[in-house]
């Protein structure tokens, strides 16, 4: 009997975990561990944020669902890999700390096939002050955005008294990556502040380390319009004046304090803003996963990038802008160290950012990281369990691939949550990754990128919510419903 | 009180592209959207299938 563990239980590692279940059969055991027993569907988090949705209208409790289908759920930290097993055992493992054990109680989990999934490390620390424990808000979790929603209130509330506010939304650092989820809660909460009938007393201001307004750490992208290839500048821009929304470009928030915040500027400028609610999102890292070999030296930095995501079969190599390649980014998700051990959405390191990147004269770098999050990711769990479930029954490497190079997305922004007068920008991209060798000029095939405003993308984006919880539930019929 | 600080940079604002009232018009006109629904539903049905 084999046993496939994916850490983790976020869209890339609980679609991992459901195919590799759907795949194999029943002797063999697929095991998730997390320390978050409910999946969250983190795409609606921004509802919740402005108090459209209540926490438990995106997330729900996970072991049901494995307990149904027949997946062990372990509810914990995992703490260590162990591919080489050790002195006593050759049979690799996990550590794992149970939560309910509290510290100290560790499980020893052996697997056949590893699959990391574990996600981000919200990195609050990297900026002072930023955070909910701080000065400000996030939409991260939904704990984090129904702070959000209650802070949103109380502002409400001050402008019913009179009050002009200024809202602050953005990046709370210059490594920052998901600035398209920022731009979903700036225009949701343009859109709030009217349907509260208290927007002439609201300055909203977006605050950003994207180069240009509407890069969202892939490069931006440009679309066919009226016999133009328009950028996404152009569009966000366009946006945002229409909504009265100011707007900061090439920042690095460098301390938030509880009522303004400093930042500096990829020209080396530094400056302030007052605020009186501010949503920043933090730079992300690695979960902080340590590995050993069988001697039980450590071999972290063998397995792990510097900012501890996981090498997988991507080109590391450090190269200038004008040299990366869409060949960079890995395809499998292999670790090139134990190929019995995957690493799937933001989990797995990037060979280098989507984007440009830029650096301040005092050095500091100011560049959204790539983005992985989403329909990305849950394909990249996808192809991972088909390689896993392949490799068990006797493939010698990895069967399945999915490069963001040579895959392409479809995201629904939302901006404005109303069925009759709320909008939301739909847009198709592709590939992910810009590939200038087979899409000389930008990177993209221009048939398939897109994008428009508009209520279809609202309904589409409600749409989105269902279908995605309920195949996220693994209802009847769940594997038909595309990733 | 908050220190309300530098000006926000908003001389680009004066420069962007805006939507005709047209434009603004068709975003939330029930028929178009209902075909609009349709059309980018196929559209990004055929990005998911060209992965798969």
């Amino acid at each position: 009997m084999s046993r496939v563990v994916v850490l983790g239980s976020g869209i890339a590692g609980h679609t991992a975990a459901s195919f590799a279940r759907r795949w194999l059969p029943r002797t063999e055991t697929v095991t998730v561990v997390s320390p978050v027993d409910r999946y969250n569907w983190v795409p609606s988090n921004i509802w919740v944020g402005v108090g459209l949705m209540q926490p438990h209208q995106v997330t729900f409790p996970l072991a049901p669902v494995y307990e149904r289908h027949g997946i062990e759920f372990v509810h914990g930290f995992a703490r260590q890999i162990h591919p080489e097993g050790d002195a006593g055992d050759s049979r690799p493992f996990v550590a794992v700390e149970r939560v309910a054990g509290g510290d100290g109680d560790f499980l020893r989990l052996p697997y056949d096939f590893l699959i990391n999934a574990t996600g981000p490390r919200l990195r609050f620390d990297m900026t002072e002050g930023l955070g909910p424990e701080a000065n400000s808000m996030s939409v991260c979790t939904p704990e984090h955005a129904q702070l959000a929603a209650r802070a949103l209130d109380r502002a409400v509330e001050r402008m019913r008294r009179g009050q002009r506010q200024r809202f602050v939304v953005g990046v709370g650092h210059g490594g920052c990556t998901c600035e398209g989820a920022a731009f979903e809660y700036i225009v949701n909460l343009e859109f709030e502040l009217r349907a509260r009938k208290v927007r002439e007393l609201a300055e909203i201001v977006w605050i950003t380390n994207e180069y240009e307004l509407g890069d969202f750490g892939m490069a931006g992208m440009q679309m066919r319009r009226s016999g133009y290839l328009i950028p996404a500048s152009i569009f966000t821009a366009s946006l945002f004046a229409e909504r009265g929304i100011s707007w900061i470009t090439r920042a690095h928030v460098r301390k938030v304090e509880p009522d303004r915040l400093s930042y500096e500027t990829l020209d080396g400028g530094e400056a302030e803003l007052g605020f009186d609610f501010a949503m920043l999102l933090p730079p992300f890292s690695g979960v902080g996963l340590r590995a050993f070999d069988r001697q039980g030296t450590e071999i972290t930095d063998r397995l792990f990038q510097p900012n501890g995501f996981m090498r997988v079969d991507g080109d590391y190599t450090p190269r200038p802008f004008e040299e990366w390649s869409a060949r960079d980014w890995p395809r499998t998700y292999q670790s090139p160290a134990y190929p019995n051990l995957f690493a799937a959405g933001i989990a797995f390191a990037p060979p280098h950012p989507i984007s440009r990147p830029h650096t301040s004269p005092r050095g500091t770098v100011i560049t959204p990281a790539a983005p992985r999050t989403g329909m990305p990711s849950a394909q990249i769990g996808r192809a991972v369990a088909r390689s896993v479930v392949d490799m068990l029954r006797g493939a010698p490497r990895p069967t399945a691939t999915a490069s963001m190079a040579e895959m392409g997305a479809a995201c629904v922004a939302s901006a404005g949550a109303n069925p009759f007068s709320g909008t939301a920008a739909s847009m198709t991209v592709y590939p992910v990754v810009p590939d200038y060798e087979r899409y000389p000029g930008y990177g993209r095939d221009m048939k398939r990128t897109f994008g428009e405003i508009g209520l279809a993308g609202h309904w589409i984006k409600i749409l989105l919510h269902h279908m995605f919880i309920y195949k996220a539930k693994l209802r009847p019929g769940w594997p038909l419903i595309p990733e | 009180m908050p220190n309300r600080g530098p000006a926000v940079p908003d001389e680009e604002a004066a420069s962007v592209t805006l939507p005709t009232r047209w434009t603004v018009f068709l975003r939330t006109f029930l028929p178009w959207q209902a075909w609009r629904f349709l059309r980018i539903n196929l559209k990004m049905l055929g990005m998911v299938r060209r992965h798969h």
